[in-house]
């Protein structure tokens, strides 16, 4: 049940100024959801492209289903990875692609993809050069659900979806995942609206690994401390602090640590107010710390927010 | 329903245990499967199954297998008790200790309780308050 | 290797794309040639150049196949060998498919005198004069030849970018002139003139295919490396 189905050691992916992917060790066990979490351009499209071997590593190794995915039919079978530009053929309506894939893929589920696309209110019968962005993600979406293959990746798939067709493809994925347990990888900076559904949580910034951790031990791994300044200081002195904001003589400050019992009561006693961290606020912290305290003067940043969307 | 502040699967444990002592889930009777937790709350299915599973190992939940879980004969004294227990140390414990500092008797502590127990409003009414809202 | 037959069946799902259309600029090339024919008063053999109207179509299957289906093939996670025979195999087979058509044509063509107006649409003087199997290697070689110059550019264009594909077409460019230049030096045309004067459509065709040969083998190596 938990064989370790892919494996990275030591990943450099070198471009000409940039190292997209900075000596990524990972590895990924099978049958469960992971999210793989990250600003635009961290490197997560690049990670499962050479994981997926349509892009190649610099150096390092990448092992899935315990070998090189590289012109390897067996391992390649058993993977389905549509990325969030996908092309297709430039006649092909989204009924094509569906066939396509049923080709390819063992257990494609037809019955699931007409469902989906009901669902979707897709327009198989459109070309898909003609669809809107939000047409084209639930393409890729169909093509990834249905084909229930042992280790799927989702990148980015919601771009363009509004908010119920956003839900719609999580609902459908707990679904067909309780009843079809595999792999399934998705990548995402919309993190509030997954963060339930992850069982492992993989965070990279920059091309490193920042986070590898399972969901329940992050949840309640962080807690945000508000109250007047000099109490909330004092409280945390030597504390594992992520972030720290100001606003007069109130400050709120996220560490890094969890509370006991005792310190709960204590932190009540000197009139402090303790609010859990979502993992989407944790994500943002470390990642702002990462980038030299960047997160003091970024305010609340927001991996969703206008600026990270506009860099598009 | 479910929040930050602790691990999903002591959510879904806990909302469990109210079901349970609340009386909505009869003992004897069948809990949803995981899978219907998982969809209903939109969690992943694996952390469902270990909030349940919490309660199977401490035998508030069983398995038939084949069938699914039910709730345990005598899981509602069970949780009950552990929770009278846990509402002891939790409040009654640092409101005794409250009440010596300021040098409440307990007879005056008695007092104050039933004067509380009018201001308490009905569980149901309570309810629908916190659905308005 | 079923792999490989289901990168040929993928790309026959939408039908129009490998014959629908190759069809569809054949027959209304033809009958516009028909027309012109029918409309030039003159009795004797009047050819025109419109059978090669499919020929610049499969040119721009090729580039499509590399620049569309390439990327799709990988997104269903198809290794790129399979999908480089697949879409070969399949395209060799179209060939086959138009060439037996090129050949029905022309027999008919004979058959009728210019389809009853002189007018020769699938008849090329000299390259059809031969034998069939002569006519026949040389129209497969050219559509062959045609898909593959647009494969083989798209490969470029997506491995090194529009730079590279400048500096392959120009440097193929220098390469013919730099021949053409030597010839001149060496006062040598008049063989090269003797040379092309011996050819036959059939020695032209094994030419062209031993070029195609090359180039395919040319994309191949460099789509093994190619990203979507």
């Amino acid at each position: 049940m938990n064989d370790t189905i892919v494996e990275a050691r030591n990943l450099i992916k070198h471009y000409k100024d940039l190292n997209a992917l900075d000596n990524v060790n990972l590895s990924l066990s099978a049958n469960r959801i992971y999210g793989l979490l990250g600003r635009n351009g961290a490197g997560k499209t690049t990670l499962m492209s050479v994981l997926t071997a349509q892009a190649f590593a610099t150096s390092g190794e990448a092992l899935v289903f315990g070998a090189n995915a590289y012109e390897n039919d067996a391992v390649l079978s058993r993977i389905c990875f549509i990325r969030e530009s996908q092309k297709y053929p430039d006649d092909f309506q989204p009924r094509h692609a569906f066939r396509s894939a049923a080709l390819f893929y063992k257990n494609w589920d037809q019955g699931l993809a007409d469902r989906l696309a009901a669902d979707f209110q897709l327009p198989v019968k459109r070309r898909i050069k003609k669809l809107s962005r939000g047409q084209l993600s639930a393409v890729g979406v169909i093509i990834g659900l249905a084909s229930r293959a042992e280790l799927t990746f989702f990148d980015e798939p919601y771009l363009g979806l509004d908010a119920v067709a956003r839900q719609l493809f999580y609902d459908r994925l707990v679904e067909d995942y309780a009843e079809h347990p595999r792999t399934i990888i998705l990548s995402s900076h919309l993190i509030d609206e997954v963060a339930n559904l992850l069982e492992h949580v993989v965070v990279i910034d920059r091309g490193r690994i920042i986070m590898d951790a399972d969901a329940e031990e992050i949840r309640g791994s962080a807690v945000t401390v508000s109250g007047s300044a000099e109490k909330v200081d004092a409280f945390l002195a030597g504390r594992k602090i992520l972030h720290r904001e100001t606003l007069g003589s109130l400050a709120s400050v996220t560490v890094d640590e969890s509370l006991g019992s005792r310190e709960r009561a204590e932190a009540q006693e000197l009139g402090l107010e303790l609010s859990p961290v979502s993992l989407q606020q944790l994500v943002v912290r470390k990642t702002m710390a990462g980038a030299g305290g960047a997160g003091h003067t970024a305010g609340t940043g927001d991996f969703s927010d206008d600026t990270l969307e506009a860099r598009r | 329903m479910i929040d930050d502040s602790k691990p999903i699967f002591m959510q879904i444990a806990e909302l469990i245990e109210n079901g349970i002592v609340d009386g909505s889930m009869a003992e004897e009777s069948q809990v949803p499967s995981t899978n219907e937790f998982a969809a209903f709350h939109r969690i992943n299915p694996a952390t469902a199954a270990k909030g349940v599973n919490v309660l199977v190992d401490s035998g508030i939940l069983y398995k038939r297998r084949g069938i699914g879980m039910f709730v345990a004969t005598g899981a509602r004294s069970q949780l009950v008790a552990r929770r009278t227990e846990e509402f002891f140390e939790q409040y009654v414990k640092p409101l005794a200790l409250e009440a010596r500092k300021l040098g409440i008797s307990a007879e005056q502590l008695n007092t104050m309780i039933e004067r509380s127990s009018g201001l308490v409003p009905e569980p149901g009414t309570d309810k629908e308050r916190s659905a308005a809202l | 290797m079923s792999r490989t037959v289901a990168v040929a069946r993928m790309q026959l799902i939408n039908k129009w794309t490998y014959i629908g259309w190759p069809l569809t600029i054949l027959l209304a090339s033809f009958l516009m040639s028909l027309a012109i024919f029918a409309l030039i008063p003159v009795q004797e053999g009047k050819y025109g150049g419109g059978s090669q109207a499919p020929m610049w179509y499969f040119l721009v299957l090729g580039i499509q196949s590399m620049t569309l289906v390439f990327p799709f093939s990988q997104g269903l996670s198809i290794s790129r060998r399979a999908f480089y025979l697949g879409t070969l195999s399949l395209f060799s087979l179209i060939a086959v498919g138009m060439t037996g058509l090129y050949l029905l044509g022309g027999v008919i063509e004979k058959a009728t005198n210019g389809w009853g107006v002189y007018g020769y649409f699938f008849s090329i003087p000299w390259v059809t004069d031969g034998p069939w199997y002569s006519t026949a290697a040389f129209f497969f070689v050219v559509m062959m030849f045609m898909f593959i110059i647009g494969f083989w550019f798209a490969t470029i264009f997506k491995r090194w970018g529009t730079s590279g594909t400048l500096v392959s077409t120009l440097g193929s460019a220098v390469v013919l002139i730099g021949l053409a230049a030597l010839t001149t030096l060496l006062e040598w045309w008049g063989y090269v003139g003797a040379w092309f004067a011996q050819q036959t459509p059939l020695s032209i065709s094994g030419w062209a295919a031993l070029l195609c040969v090359v180039l395919a083998a040319g994309s191949y190596s460099t789509l093994r490396r190619a990203t979507p």
